[in-house]
């Protein structure tokens, strides 16, 4: 398919995610608890993207590789290294925001 | 845009309804935002009859990759046209995230206050794909904004004026 308005769906049925680097799709895959590999394309991407995709990897959240290295990795992957993905906190932010305006 | 829109409803659904009226700017060239906001506040509608937005586009300050000279001409375009919308709207508090559709706006709400028309807070979050390093409306905006919130550590250490919460969207 093209363009979906969501993939919530597709998400929820997958058992293994592989996305390119954008912070949505990581971040809704994490956030549905589904196993992800991140793939990066050296030649589309604009560094920053890369950025997200290392941290999430550093924390152990992610497995990453690059368009030549897929196979690779999925053949010898290990999903059960991947720790769950804690949610963010926008109450945090919100808190922050009522005390900055000194609505409390 | 895309992620940005995503992102600035998450950071809007833990406020308030002290946080009304709120007005959505988007680039002109957006078109896929719009529906994602409309969705947001109809929820928002169902909880809080009273809810009030509104939505308004002004042109989009840079393409990807536009050229350093002609981003400029076109991102003060955009904030003569921004002028009279945030004059008319006269925000207390103007949340931003990221996308060059904030710098506009950002400054010409700064120069509002400058010329002591309207006084307000500038409350910019970097986005979370911004681990090591500030996007260019980040960069910008660091040295305009009240509040910079970023979320991750790297960015607190190296924009020390910066506030870190950890993640929140």
């Amino acid at each position: 398919f093209r363009f979906k308005d969501s993939l919530a769906d597709d998400l929820q049925s997958a058992d293994l995610v592989i996305s390119h680097a954008g912070a949505g799709s990581c971040l809704e895959t994490l956030e549905k608890g589904k196993p992800l590999i991140v793939v990066i394309n050296d030649k589309l991407m604009d560094n920053h993207q890369l950025e997200l995709a290392k941290q999430l990897h550093r924390d152990g959240y992610v497995l990453y590789c690059n368009c030549s290295t897929l196979v690779e990795t999925l053949q010898s992957m290990d999903l059960s290294t991947l720790k769950p993905f804690p949610p963010g906190q926008p109450e945090k932010f919100a808190s922050f925001l009522d005390k900055v305006l000194g609505f409390q | 845009t895309g992620g940005h829109t995503t992102e600035i409803l998450r950071l809007l659904s833990c406020l308030s309804e002290s946080y009304s009226p709120r007005h959505y700017v988007l680039a002109d060239s957006d078109k896929m935002s719009e529906a994602k906001i409309r969705s947001f506040e109809q929820k928002k509608a169902e909880t809080f009859s009273k809810s009030q937005f509104t939505l308004d586009r002004i042109p989009r300050s840079r393409e990807v990759r536009q050229s350093w000279i002609s981003s400029v001409v076109t991102t003060l375009y955009s904030i003569l046209y921004s002028l009279p919308l945030t004059y008319k709207r006269k925000p207390d508090l103007i949340l931003c995230n990221g996308p060059g559709t904030c710098v506009p706006i950002c400054v010409s709400a700064f120069l509002l206050g400058l010329l002591r028309i309207k006084r307000t807070i500038i409350v910019y979050v970097e986005s979370i794909c911004r681990v090591e390093t500030l996007s260019l409306s980040g960069k910008i905006l660091y040295y305009f904004s009240d509040y910079f919130i970023v979320q991750w550590p790297d960015l607190k250490k190296r924009y020390p004026k910066s506030v870190y919460l950890g993640r929140v969207v």
